[in-house]
């Protein structure tokens, strides 16, 4: 045969075959398509997409100045796959001692060796889900991204990492119980409970796809339903004023070795909450913000509750305040129960007005049993009418209950008027009774606490909150004043004389009540159990801030509201007023240069701090204190108080430091001299407070970077 | 077109059937790396586009190239390359660059390209062997003088090949046989050899199974069990791509709308003909298929017509050598055999396997040139006769 037409024949053979090939393959698509066609169809309907939810962000809660209370921010916990295919054991244990040694430096929590001794136990196990650190925040997840193993990435290093939102408060302790939390499978509290339908947002959904290796992407560049995020709280609170409260609360309780204790500050007008901090001894002896007992503790108020009594029986027209009682030698009886004054040896005749401030239990019960005894329907009506039975209708969840009782109740007996009139057998949260106070502070008109100033929803305020007027009168205008008087007195002649200063005026009354413990009665461990108390508002001439404090079962033996609640209320208000300019109403007619002019005799030029002039001169200038510029255009200047008027002169502080040495400041204020110095790259340490009277590091020295140089006020 | 015509010798059919791949492949190669593409390139589709256009328009100047060089340069020019080729391969296996742990591409030094050194070996064991069997042909049914030294650089290249790629080694073993089939070796010693092919791959096999799971022999485990068990729930690869082909339909156009591309590992080399068929449905996929047999129809048709042995085995090498390995690919693609990880010639993304191909393609072309123009030759001759 011919080569090439055998060649041929061969290559036709061949031809042949691969096209039953071709046959096959065709067929063999076919086959799938149609006969197993449903079946491929379906696992892929499976397989392919799937809508994913996206976390709306949560909104942040902030104080009244935009100081941030709580906000969101992303943590992860660290998984680790000890058995996964790739990571061969060369590659693990060649690398396990840097890992660990790393891992032990980042978190600080075990040894290299005790991670060591952890991973090669989980790995043996073959655990594929390890759990190496909860709530690694994002700079530790990038710094752990670096490690050995771990920055093979997630399928090969076996490092796995899951996002998660946590809350977060900036301030911690301060007011977080009134802030709350709101957590998965937890009743939610405070604010963060309150508000949750706006704070939490609407998570979105984004159609995903699965990629090779189990990660998910997205389809489309946008998500198909946009997460919406939660809106913003601006809060009520004054961050500046919520420290002083909790550090003044707590100071007080370890004083008093007290079991809990609440403050609350109020603006009288508007009723937005300025500080609310709550405190609860913890089993380890230190204090934390546990429980919400300003807005949840429903107790038996005692002697603050005399207030609203002697205010219903003014208002009735029964009595007035000049009107005497007798308080005879301290005690008295009412049917088989002997009531007592906490002085011993009593007042004997007294006016009402003076067993209010000196908390007469003798007294105001008399007064109270001989005006209602006939009807003391009349007497609980009145209470009601000032809205003491209901609730606040607080947002915050878990308010308590106010309880009055009523005559044609079960357990009214003959002496539950009296001491009702004396603040048992009622119970009162302590927001119940600042509000009740803030009311008679306010003209009578009753305005509800509130929390929160405006909801703002991606920049722009979506609701404000106005101030609600629980009741627009609660008793007569007269009688209101005569309220005004008698809580006055209290202050200036009554128990609470240790809250008496010269500056601003303080109205209030004291309250000191055994409490009855639900378990053990009112005596516990043979020992009464106190709540003390004290509420009242400053300045009393025109009240701007209302205020609370109680303090629950101090058992150091010291126990009554003026020495106990007292020194708290006294920090607040004076820490307060100190930073409300508005309420200093004399300082504004009478500049100081006056004053100045009345202490001596004649005019004396103030001693004036060295300092940056345009500061200086905006105080001389605001108090009219006579000056002479000399050098209007240097920064820094140094003063000389003359008889008539306060010479300024240049001083060459900028200059010297230009030239690279230590400049003279003798003279100066702290904060200037700080400003100065840190500037020039010195640090600068600060003793004592006043006036610069020496300085560590001689004028005219180097200045070198990170020099350190110690300042000595006085 | 005309002028294009006269520029492009060679087969006009050929090079139509080279576009048409080339289209499928391009609009096969952009839809299928968007996964790639979003992984290292921050989703940058056009990025491997561009890339795989590029490497086509250079693969087109190489055919344009290979099919002017005049056939028989072809049969020197293999004496050198198989002497180029082997040590390559050692060089490689030794130190070559690792892609799933797989020792087959090669860097070259100065240029810093890779590439993969199978696919220089794989064409030039062809070329050689289209020499050795053209020269051999007169004691071509011998067993010493013939077969035995035809059959040693067969081995050696294969055997080179075998360690760093299985598939490719087992294709080019069975390219060799069949082109030794053409090349009228005795068909005995053919199915002896193919016996001992068997009883050495099963010795693989046995020696694979008993190896301790390790780089690719644990590959190639998996592989082989996962056929043999036909364990479905392991056999990924297998069940997306038939999801990919099932979701196609008999007829679909739907250029970029695959969504197998994600879940389909290597989309756009090892499984680019399940991603055509999803895209361009059974008949588009037939129709790629058929655009195979047409290439080699017409290679048959010039070799028929071709003056010696050596540019009939030539042609027919470098051809079947393609086809064949194109319906290995979609073989795996639609499961008559298992995974083996082929690239489907001229389509496939990948820069080396697209270059020799097109390199094969211009040879055939070059064949077909060198058998127009003996024609047109006899045809002018005749014509002469007629006016003399």
């Amino acid at each position: 045969m011919d080569i090439k037409k055998d060649i041929l024949l061969r290559v036709y053979v061949l031809y042949f075959i691969m096209c039953l090939l071709g046959i096959a393959i065709v067929y063999k698509t076919f086959q799938i398509q149609v006969i197993e066609g449903d079946k491929w169809r379906q696992q892929a309907a499976n397989l392919t997409t799937d809508y994913k939810n996206i976390d709306a962000i949560r909104g942040n809660i902030y104080a009244a100045d935009g100081s941030l209370l709580a906000t969101s921010i992303p943590m992860y916990d660290v998984h680790f796959d000890a058995n996964l295919e790739y990571l061969t054991d060369d590659i693990f244990y060649s690398n396990i001692d840097s890992l660990c040694f790393r891992l032990s430096n980042l978190f600080q929590d075990k040894s290299e060796k005790q991670y060591r001794r952890d991973l090669i136990t989980a790995r043996r196990e073959g655990s594929r889900y390890y759990l190496i650190k909860r709530n690694v925040n994002y700079n530790q997840l990038n710094e752990l991204k670096s490690f050995p193993i771990c920055r093979l990435g997630r399928y090969r290093g076996g490092f796995i990492y899951a996002q998660k939102n946590k809350r977060k408060k900036p301030f911690q302790l301060l007011a977080s119980r009134t802030i709350g939390y709101d957590r998965e499978g937890v009743r939610p509290v405070g604010l963060e409970g309150a508000y949750r339908q706006y704070l939490r947002g609407v998570g979105g959904k984004r159609l995903m796809q699965k990629i090779s290796g189990g990660v998910w992407k997205p389809i489309n560049d946008v998500d198909e339903i946009e997460a919406q995020d939660g809106s913003d709280i601006i809060t009520t609170i004054d961050i500046n004023i919520q420290d002083v409260a909790e550090n003044a609360l707590a100071a007080q309780l370890i004083l008093n070795d007290a079991d809990h204790g609440c403050v609350v500050l109020m603006e009288v007008e508007t009723g937005e909450i300025k500080a609310i901090a709550n405190l609860k001894r913890s089993e380890s002896g230190g204090y934390y913000e546990g429980y919400n007992y300003a807005v949840g503790e429903s107790t038996e108020p005692g002697s603050t509750f005399k207030l609203p009594v002697l205010i219903a029986a003014l208002e009735d027209g029964y009595v007035d305040l000049d009107d005497s009682v007798d308080t005879e030698d301290g005690t008295t009886q009412y049917y088989d129960r002997v009531m007592r004054d906490s002085h011993i040896g009593g007042y004997g005749k007294i006016s009402l007005k003076e067993a209010f401030e000196k908390s007469s239990n003798v007294g105001v019960s008399k007064i109270i049993t001989a005006a209602y005894a006939k009807n003391p329907q009349k007497f609980v009506d009145r209470l009601y009418k000032m809205n003491l039975n209901e609730p606040l209708g607080l947002d915050i969840a878990g308010e308590g209950k106010p309880f009055i009782k009523k005559p044609r109740d079960k357990d009214w007996s003959g002496t539950t008027l009296p001491w009702m009139s004396i603040g048992y057998e009622v119970k009162q949260t302590p927001l119940q009774i600042l509000t009740f106070y803030n009311a008679v502070a306010n003209g009578g008109r009753m305005v509800k606490p509130i929390f929160i100033k405006k909801i703002v929803k991606r920049g722009k305020v979506h609701t404000s909150f106005k101030t609600v007027v629980i009741n627009e009168s609660i008793c007569s205008r007269s009688t209101i004043e005569k309220a005004k008087i008698m809580l006055e007195s209290v202050i200036e002649t009554g128990t609470a004389r240790n809250l008496r200063n010269d500056t601003y005026k303080i109205a209030g009354k004291t309250g000191t009540v055994q409490i009855a413990n639900e378990k053990y009665g009112y005596k516990y461990k043979g020992k009464y159990s106190y709540q003390a108390s004290f509420v009242g508002y400053f300045p009393a001439d025109k009240p701007k801030y209302s205020c609370i404090v109680v303090v629950n079962a101090p058992s150091n033996d010291v126990y009554y509201g003026n020495l106990v609640a007292g020194p708290i209320f006294k920090e607040l208000a004076d820490k307060v007023y100190a930073s409300t300019i508005e309420i200093h109403s004399d300082m504004v007619d009478a500049p100081i240069i006056s004053w100045a002019l009345t202490e001596t005799g004649s005019a004396t030029i103030p001693y004036v701090k060295y300092g940056y002039q345009e500061d200086l001169k905006q105080v001389l200038d605001f108090l009219n204190i006579p000056a002479d510029y000399q050098s209007p255009n240097s920064r820094w200047v140094v003063t000389l108080s003359g008889d008539s008027q306060i010479k300024v002169q240049l001083r060459k502080l900028d200059e010297e430091i230009k030239k690279g040495v230590v400049p003279n400041v003798l003279g100066m204020s702290a904060k200037d001299a700080v400003y100065l110095l840190e500037n020039a790259g010195m640090k600068v340490s600060i003793y004592g407070g006043g006036m610069i009277v020496k300085q560590s590091v001689a004028p005219g020295s180097r200045i070198n970077k990170g020099l350190a140089i110690e300042l000595h006020l006085s | 077109m005309e002028r294009l015509g006269t520029y492009l010798r060679g087969d006009k059919v050929i090079w139509l059937v080279v576009f048409m791949l080339s289209i499928f492949s391009v609009l096969a190669v952009y839809s299928s790396t968007g996964t790639l593409a979003y992984k290292y390139q921050a989703g940058n589709t056009e990025y491997y586009l561009l890339k795989h256009f590029a490497i086509m328009v250079v693969g087109l100047v190489l055919m344009y190239g290979a099919h002017l060089v005049k056939y028989t340069y072809y049969s020197r020019l293999s004496q050198l390359l198989i002497w180029v080729a082997v040590p390559l391969l050692i060089i490689t296996l030794l130190m070559g660059t690792h892609i799933n742990e797989a020792s087959r591409w090669l860097t070259l030094p100065v240029v810093g390209i890779s590439f993969q050194t199978s696919d220089l070996a794989k064409l030039a064991l062809i070329m050689y062997l289209a020499r050795l069997l053209s020269k051999k042909q007169n004691q071509i049914k011998d067993f010493k003088t013939a077969f035995l030294p035809i059959l040693i650089p067969v081995v050696l290249v294969c055997a080179l090949i075998l360690p760093a790629n299985f598939s490719t080694a087992a294709l080019l073993f069975l390219t060799s046989l069949f082109l030794m089939f053409i090349g009228r070796v005795k068909v005995k010693y053919l199915l002896l050899l193919i016996a001992t092919g068997i009883t050495i791959l099963s010795l693989f096999i046995t020696i694979v199974m008993f190896t301790p799971s390790q780089g690719r022999v644990a590959t190639w485990k998996s592989r082989i069990e996962n056929f043999v068990n036909d364990d479905n729930t392991d056999n990924y690869q297998v069940e997306q791509s038939k999801i990919a082909i099932a979701k196609g339909g008999i007829i679909n156009f739907d250029p970029g709308g695959s969504t197998q591309r994600n879940f389909l590992p290597h989309p756009y080399s090892d499984f680019i003909y399940a991603i055509i068929i999803e895209e361009y449905g059974l008949l588009g996929g037939a129709f790629v298929l058929l655009l195979y047999f047409i290439l080699m129809f017409r290679t048959i048709r010039i070799v028929s017509k071709s003056p010696g042995t050596f540019a009939t085995l030539l042609a027919m090498g470098c051809c079947f050598s393609l086809v064949f390995q194109a319906l290995i690919n979609m073989a795996v693609t639609v499961n008559l055999i298992p995974v083996t990880g082929l690239a489907l010639p001229l389509v496939s993304m990948g820069g080396t396997s697209i270059l020799f191909t097109s390199i094969a393609i211009g040879i055939i072309l070059s064949v077909g040139r060198s058998v127009e123009k003996e024609t047109r030759n006899v045809k002018t001759s005749k014509l002469r006769y007629a006016l003399s």
